[in-house]
C-alpha cells in the first residue's frame, strides 16, 4: 500500500531555485560589473588611453585634494541645504501632525509635490526668478528702487535653498512618520504624574523623536551629498563646482580626466554609504518610536488663532516650493522674451509649438517616453521577482542578494551611470550610445525604488493566503498564479508608474549616457538652458511636468485602491 | 476467522520529530501517531512548538531531523532524505489568520481545492454550494471575501479546507481570533462537523476548554517536547506532572515525604513538613521518597461542620475570598503554605474564620517523577 516516496529536498524546488538564482545573478551582473569598473578606473594610474590599466595605485585619491575647493564648496552646500531641509521637515511635520492647523489632511498629501516636481525644475524657475542680473525678483527690486541685487541664487546657498526646498518633503515623510508612530499615552503619562507642558515636550517629546530626525538628518545629509541637478543649473554659471558636477565637467571635458573623476566617484560613494549604513544602524536599534510601524492617532495640541498664521507657514512653504516655480515657468513659457514685466506684444505659444514640433525635442521626448514603457514593463517583472525572491523565497542566499539590489542607492546615479559608460564602451556589443544603455542604466538605479514598493505590498500580504493555496494543492507556478500576482497587482501597478516617473524625470544617469542619436527630455531640457533659449526651456520643462502629472493622478487613484482593497 | 478487534493502523505517524530555526531548537523530539478518524490536539502555552509540529506535519516547515508518515507513506525522513511539497501530501488546513483571499468570492474560495484538481464545473458548483450550506453560508456564496465578518470567514475557511475531501485536516489555533461567545459556538459545531465527515485531524490550540471539549486525545506539549499524551478525562484527571497539572486547569501541589508505614487501602501516605498527613493515590505510577501531589482546586471542599469523613481533613483559617460570579475562589492557610479551593454557589465566609477543609483521598494524585 506504501508508494515509493519520490523526490529529495533538493529536487523538490528547483524550478523555483532555479529561477530564484537566475534572477539574482542578474541583479548581480546589472549592478555589480559597473562598480567593477569605476573601481578599476578609479585605481588606474598607467596610461589612461590603455584599457585595461597598465599600473594600479592610490594616486587618483591624492589626486582628489588638488580641487580642495569642490570638497569645501561639497560640504557647504550639502550642510546648508540638510539644515533648511530639516528645518522645512521638521516644522512642517509638527504643524501638521500635532496642531489643528485648518486643511491639515489636504496639506499633508500636498507635501508629496515637491518631490514629484524635482529640484531641476525649481532649480530652472529659481535661476528664472533670483539670477542676480535678470532674476524677476531682482528686477522688480530695481522697479520698486533698489539698487543692485536683492537675492543672487547663483550661489552656495541659492543651490542649498532650491535643493532643500524639494529635499524637505522627504524629510517631512520621515519626521512626521516618526511623530505620528509615538504613543500619544507617553505625553500623557508625564502629564498625569504632574509636568508640565514644556517640561512634557523637553523630558519625552524630544528624546523620543530625536532619533527619529537624526535619522532623517544623516539620510537627507547623504542625497544632497549625491544630488547634482540645483548645483549644474545653478552653479555652472559661476563656475562653482561641487564634486557631483565637478566628476560631470571631468568626464566632459577634453581631455577627460577618468581617472580622477572615477577615485571623486568612489570617495563620494564610501561616503554616501557609510552614511546610509550609520542611517540604518540609528532605525533599527535606537528609535524604539519607529520600529514598532504602529500608527497611532497623534495627540493634536489646540493652538488657538495661532493656527491661522501655521496656515500661512505651510501655504509659504508650498509656495515656494510648488506654486511660484510652476508659475513661473508657465509664465516665462508664453513669453517671446522672459522680463518680470509683462509687455502686451511679448505673449506667444510659440514656445510649445516649437517644443512639440522641433525634432531634437521631438524625438527625445517620444526617446523618454518609450524608455520609460520599457523600464517599467521590464523593471516590474524583474524587481517583482527580485522582491520575491528576497523577502519571501528563503531562499539561503537572500539576504545577500537584497544587498546587492539595494546597493545603487548608495551611489550617485551620476557616477554610477559612469562607472556603467566605463564598463560598455568595453563590452563588446555595441550598445554604447543607445537607447538600450539608457535602459540598462534605469534598470539598474531604479532597483531599490522597485523592489521596495512592490515588497511593501507584499510584505502586507499575508504569508498563509499563499501556504493555504500550497494546502490545497496547488503548485508554485499556480499559486503565483492565482494568488500571489492578483494580491500583488496594485502594488505592480504602483510600482510599474513610479518607475516610469523616474524614467521621464531622470538626469544624472542619462546625462553622461545619451548618444547623439539617442536624447532624451531631461539632459535635452538642461542643453535647451544652457544652449537655446530660457522661454523654450520652461515650455520643454511643463512638458515633461504634465507627462509626469498624469502618471501621478493615476498613481494616486492605484494608491487609494489599494487602500480599500486591503483586508481588516 | 479474521482476529477480533486488531489495532487500527495509524493514519499520521509522527517519530522523533526535531525542527531547528537555526541553532534555536522549536521541537527537539517529538512522537505519536494519530488513529484513523481521530481528532488529536497539540496543547501547551504560546512558543511550545505545537504549530511548528502542525506546519511540518503539512509541509510549511521542513525539519531538522525525524519522521513523518501520513497514511503509511513516508512524507519526511531525514535519513532517507525524502520532504514530499505540501500541496503533494494530500492534507488540508484551516489557518489562524482564516487566509481567506480578499480577491475571490465565497464561491472561488471554495471551490480553489477543486479546481487545483481538475473537478469539472458542475461537480465544482454543487460540492461548493453542499459545503456552504454546511457550514451555513449558503446564501453568501457570491460575497467578496472582504465583506465577511470573523466568524463567517472562519466557516468559509472551514468549507474551503474539507470541500475537496482530504484525507487529513490541520487546524492552526481556527478559533483564536473568535470572541468568547463565538468561540465556544463554533466549537460545538466543529466537534459536529467533524464527527460527520468523520475526518482524520489534528487540531492547535493553547485554550484548555478548547482541547478539553473537541478532543478525541490530547497532546500536552512544552518546550519542544511531550509532557503527556491521552484523552481529555485522562490527562485533566491524572496529570502526570506539576506542569500538566497547572496548565490543564487549576491546580494546588503539595510536596511530602513519603510515609511508607502508614500507607493502607492502596493509598499512598505523605506528611508535609508542617505535619498535615495526606492520603493520595498513586494510579499505578512509581512513588518516590519525597512525592507530589495535585488536588485540583474544584476537588477540595469546605464546610462549617466537621464532615463524615476522616482523611484529608483538616481544621483551616480562611485568608482571603475572590468572587468570581460562578464560583469563589478561597485561599486558606495550611500550615506554611495556602492551599486554594474553588467553590460553587457558596454564602458568603468571613475573613479569619476557621472552617473544614477535605478532599477524597481519589483526587490526591501522585504525580510522575
Amino acid at each position: 500500500m506504501s508508494e515509493a516516496a519520490v523526490p529529495s529536498p533538493t529536487s523538490s524546488i528547483s524550478a523555483q531555485q532555479l529561477a530564484g538564482y537566475g534572477v539574482a545573478a542578474v541583479a548581480a551582473v546589472l549592478v555589480l560589473y559597473p562598480v567593477f569598473f569605476l573601481f578599476q578606473a578609479a585605481l588606474d594610474v598607467g596610461d589612461p588611453q590603455i584599457r585595461p590599466p597598465t599600473a594600479y595605485g592610490l594616486d587618483n585619491f591624492s589626486g582628489i585634494f588638488q580641487y580642495p575647493q569642490i570638497l569645501l564648496n561639497t560640504l557647504t552646500v550639502s550642510v546648508a541645504a540638510t539644515v533648511m531641509a530639516l528645518v522645512f521637515g521638521f516644522v512642517m511635520a509638527w504643524i501638521l501632525t500635532r496642531t489643528n492647523v485648518p486643511g491639515r489632511h489636504l496639506f499633508e498629501q500636498l507635501m508629496a509635490v515637491p518631490y514629484y516636481l524635482t529640484p531641476l525644475l525649481g532649480a530652472l524657475a529659481w535661476s528664472l526668478l533670483g539670477a542676480p542680473e535678470s532674476g524677476f525678483i531682482n528686477q522688480i527690486w530695481r522697479a520698486l528702487g533698489g539698487s543692485g541685487h536683492l537675492i543672487d541664487i547663483n550661489t552656495a546657498y541659492g543651490i542649498a535653498w532650491v535643493m532643500a526646498l524639494f529635499e524637505g518633503s522627504v524629510a517631512f515623510v520621515m519626521i512626521a512618520a516618526v511623530m505620528k508612530s509615538m504613543d500619544p499615552s507617553l505625553e500623557e503619562a508625564s502629564q498625569i504624574m504632574g509636568a508640565s507642558r514644556l517640561r512634557t515636550m523637553l523630558r519625552i517629546t524630544l528624546p523620543l523623536v530625536v532619533p527619529g530626525v537624526l535619522g532623517a538628518a544623516i539620510f537627507v545629509f547623504a542625497e544632497m551629498l549625491g544630488s547634482f541637478a540645483a548645483a549644474l543649473v545653478l552653479g555652472l554659471p559661476n563656475r562653482y563646482y561641487v564634486i557631483t558636477t565637478a566628476i560631470y565637467q571631468l568626464v566632459q571635458q577634453y581631455p577627460p580626466k577618468i581617472q580622477v573623476a572615477a577615485a571623486m566617484g568612489v570617495s563620494l560613494f564610501a561616503v554616501m554609504f557609510f552614511m546610509l549604513f550609520l542611517y540604518r544602524r540609528i532605525v533599527m536599534s535606537g528609535s524604539y518610536v519607529t520600529i514598532t510601524g504602529k500608527a497611532f492617532r497623534p495627540r493634536v495640541a489646540d493652538v488657538g488663532p495661532l493656527r491661522y498664521l501655521l496656515l500661512g507657514v505651510c501655504v509659504l512653504y508650498l509656495l515656494a516650493a510648488v506654486g511660484l516655480p510652476l508659475a513661473t515657468l508657465l509664465y516665462a513659457s508664453l513669453q517671446k522674451l522672459a522680463v518680470a514685466f509683462p509687455a502686451a506684444g511679448n505673449w506667444t505659444l510659440d514656445n510649445f509649438r516649437v517644443a512639440v514640433t522641433m525634432n531634437a525635442v521631438r524625438s527625445a521626448l517620444a526617446n523618454s517616453l518609450l524608455l520609460g514603457f520599457g523600464t517599467a514593463t521590464i523593471g516590474v517583472v524583474l524587481m517583482g521577482l527580485l522582491a520575491w525572491l528576497i523577502y519571501r523565497s528563503r531562499l539561503p542566499a537572500s539576504g545577500l542578494i537584497e544587498y546587492v539590489v539595494m546597493f545603487p542607492q548608495a551611489v550617485p546615479r551620476l557616477v554610477f551611470a559612469f562607472g556603467l559608460m566605463w564598463a560598455w564602451v568595453v563590452f563588446p556589443v555595441p550598445i554604447y550610445g543607445t537607447l538600450w544603455l539608457l535602459l540598462l542604466a534605469y534598470l539598474t538605479v531604479f532597483m531599490p525604488l522597485g523592489v521596495r514598493t512592490i515588497a511593501g505590498v507584499m510584505l502586507q500580504i499575508d504569508k498563509s493566503l499563499e501556504e493555504c493555496a500550497q494546502m490545497c494543492g496547488a503548485s508554485w507556478a499556480f499559486r503565483v498564479r492565482t494568488v500571489t500576482i492578483p494580491l500583488l497587482v496594485p502594488g505592480l501597478v504602483a510600482a510599474w508608474l513610479l518607475l516610469f516617473i523616474a524614467s521621464i524625470r531622470e538626469l544624472g544617469a542619462s546625462i553622461l549616457l545619451m548618444g547623439p542619436h539617442s536624447k532624451v527630455i531631461t539632459p535635452s531640457i538642461v542643453e535647451s538652458w544652457f544652449g537655446t533659449s530660457t522661454e523654450l526651456t520652461a515650455a520643454m520643462a511643463l512638458i515633461q511636468t504634465l507627462v509626469v502629472a498624469c502618471a501621478m493622478v493615476v498613481l494616486v487613484a492605484v494608491t487609494r485602491r489599494v487602500g480599500a482593497h486591503s483586508v481588516e | 476467522m479474521m482476529p477480533a478487534s486488531p489495532l487500527p493502523k495509524p493514519h499520521i505517524e509522527v517519530d522523533r520529530l526535531e525542527l531547528h530555526y537555526g541553532s534555536v531548537p522549536a521541537v527537539r523530539g517529538v512522537s505519536f501517531n494519530v488513529l484513523p478518524g481521530e481528532q488529536l490536539t497539540l496543547l501547551g502555552p504560546s512558543g511550545c512548538g505545537k504549530t511548528t509540529t502542525l506546519r511540518a506535519i503539512a509541509g510549511l516547515e521542513q525539519p531538522t531531523a525525524g519522521e513523518i508518515r501520513i497514511d503509511g507513506v513516508t512524507v519526511y525522513s531525514s535519513q532517507a532524505r525524502i520532504n514530499i511539497r505540501a500541496e503533494k501530501r494530500g492534507l488540508s488546513m484551516v489557518f489562524q489568520s482564516y487566509a481567506i483571499w480578499p480577491h475571490m468570492t465565497v464561491f472561488e474560495n471554495v471551490a480553489y481545492g477543486l479546481r487545483v484538481r481538475r473537478t469539472a464545473a458542475a461537480e465544482v458548483a454543487e460540492k461548493v454550494h453542499q459545503a456552504l450550506d454546511m457550514v451555513q453560508m449558503g446564501s453568501l456564496a457570491s460575497r467578496r471575501a472582504a465583506q465577511l465578518s470573523g466568524g463567517q470567514q472562519q466557516r468559509v475557511a472551514l468549507a474551503r479546507a474539507f470541500v475537496f475531501q482530504p484525507s487529513v485536516l490541520l487546524f492552526d489555533e481556527p478559533l483564536s481570533n473568535l470572541d468568547a461567545k463565538l468561540r465556544a459556538d463554533m466549537r460545538i459545531e466543529l466537534r459536529e462537523l467533524q464527527h460527520r465527515l468523520g475526518i482524520t485531524s489534528v487540531y492547535v490550540t493553547h485554550d484548555l476548554e478548547e482541547a478539553l471539549a473537541m478532543s478525541d486525545r490530547i497532546v500536552v506539549m512544552r518546550d519542544g517536547l511531550i509532557e503527556q499524551t491521552g484523552t481529555p478525562d485522562e490527562i485533566y484527571r491524572l496529570p502526570n506532572s506539576a506542569f500538566v497539572a497547572d496548565f490543564v486547569g487549576s491546580a494546588n501541589l503539595i510536596r511530602g515525604r513519603h510515609r511508607t508505614d502508614l500507607d493502607a487501602d492502596g493509598l499512598v501516605v505523605l506528611e508535609t513538613s508542617a505535619g498535615h498527613i495526606v492520603h493520595a493515590m498513586a494510579y499505578g505510577r512509581p512513588v518516590g521518597t519525597e512525592p507530589v501531589v495535585s488536588v485540583r482546586t474544584v476537588h477540595l471542599r469546605l464546610s462549617t461542620e466537621p464532615p463524615a469523613a476522616t482523611r484529608n481533613v483538616w481544621r483551616v483559617p480562611i485568608r482571603q475570598t475572590v468572587f468570581q460570579g460562578d464560583f469563589t475562589q478561597v485561599h486558606v492557610g495550611w500550615g506554611d503554605q495556602h492551599l486554594v479551593a474553588r467553590c460553587a454557589a457558596m454564602e458568603p465566609l468571613a475573613v479569619g474564620r476557621d472552617v473544614y477543609i477535605s478532599v477524597e483521598p481519589r483526587h490526591v494524585v501522585v504525580l510522575g517523577a
